[in-house]
């Protein structure tokens, strides 16, 4: 089992609980489409901590972070959620088989 | 001419629906059913007349909006994979960027090729916009809607439940749009009912009546118009002249035998 790129890959989806609030609230709520102040406030989180924790999942594709005039907007890029979601979906499986 | 909302006694009322490019206030205080009248608005613009929708919520999570309307019978997960419908759950910021060139929606309206939006509420714009700005920026997001030929409804919180002091906004909104309804809790005999009537819709006709009306488990169904009672939208209502009359007539006449 390639266990180093499950632990990456999880670390980096649900390493920590914001993160894992973050991923429920917008798959759950996947037409979201809002400021992060605003979007801490929907999980009743300070800004700065969410800020912290957007980052790794804009970087990893989950998340996108648009820039439109003063505000920046974060929504989550289906595609990409979903082409994870199946990456470590295949993963757990190899893992399962071995 | 005409943006039917499918609910058949409403759009008699309005003598064939909403005008197409109009924005219309759907205002009334907690519970009166306007996000219920909105989403019905746009769930039968995309199953019945073929009209793509986008649903803007502030407060209201789309999970749980997704749930209300399973409720109805409404699937909007569905017909948002079938890409006939949106919900985008934002905060006043962002849909006052709606007005920019460069804007989040925008790319929303064109995907979908949404015919319909609804906003609810456009009351939590309040407290975003300075109160000087806020009419001229109510003024401007109205025009931005009819350049792009939406037919709009804007959701609007009243704050009074009953009381003879109706303020349909607080900022002259009930100028800016075309079109008004007006939902409303009224006492009739001891119990709690609903009232639903047309303000007014500019440059046409409308019915005038103030009609009783229930969120059934299909949506919104309005019934007759309130018969023998006055001072309805007060929340108080007393029977007419005409009723006491007749009432008055009916026990002379059982004494007199």
């Amino acid at each position: 089992m390639n266990e180093t790129g499950l632990q990456e890959l999880s670390e980096k989806l649900i390493g920590t609980e914001i993160k894992a609030e973050l991923l429920r609230l917008f798959h759950m709520n996947p037409g979201i489409l809002d400021t992060v102040e605003s979007i801490a406030r929907r999980i009743g989180r300070m800004p700065k901590d969410v800020e912290n924790e957007i980052s790794p999942l804009v970087e990893l594709g989950v998340l996108r972070r648009e820039r439109f005039g003063k505000l920046d907007v974060v929504s989550l890029n289906t595609s990409k959620d979903r082409e994870v979601q199946e990456k470590l979906a295949a993963l757990i499986e190899r893992g399962v088989k071995e | 001419m005409r943006a039917p909302t499918g609910i058949p006694e409403l759009d008699a009322m309005l003598h064939g629906g909403l005008m197409r490019g109009d924005v219309t206030l759907v205002v009334g205080s907690a519970g009166t059913g306007k996000t219920t009248l909105a989403l019905q608005y746009l769930i039968n613009g995309a199953m019945k007349f073929n009209e793509n929708g986008l649903y803007v919520t502030f407060e209201q999570m789309p999970a749980q909006i997704y749930r209300d309307a399973a409720n109805f019978g409404w699937d909007i997960r569905k017909l948002e994979a079938e890409g006939k419908l949106r919900v985008v759950c934002t905060s006043p910021p962002v849909l006052a960027q709606f007005v920019e060139s460069r804007n989040p929606i925008d790319p929303i309206i064109v995907e979908i090729n949404a015919k319909r939006i609804v906003i609810d509420s456009i009351s939590h714009l309040e407290s975003f916009i300075p109160a000087p700005e806020l009419r001229g920026e109510l003024y401007r997001l109205v025009n931005h809607l009819k350049m792009k030929e939406l037919t709009s409804v804007f959701t609007a919180e009243s704050h009074e439940v009953f009381g003879d002091h109706l303020v349909v906004t607080g900022v002259g909104l009930s100028f800016l749009v075309d079109c008004i309804i007006l939902l409303r809790i009224v006492e009739v005999q001891s119990s709690l009912k609903k009232a639903l009537t047309v303000l007014k819709i500019r440059g046409s006709d409308h019915d005038k009546q103030l009609r009783e009306f229930e969120i059934t488990s299909q949506g919104i169904e309005v019934g007759v118009p309130f018969k023998d009672l006055e001072g309805l939208l007060t929340g108080t209502p007393r029977r007419t002249t005409e009723e006491r009359f007749a009432e008055a007539f009916l026990k002379a006449a059982g004494k007199g035998k």
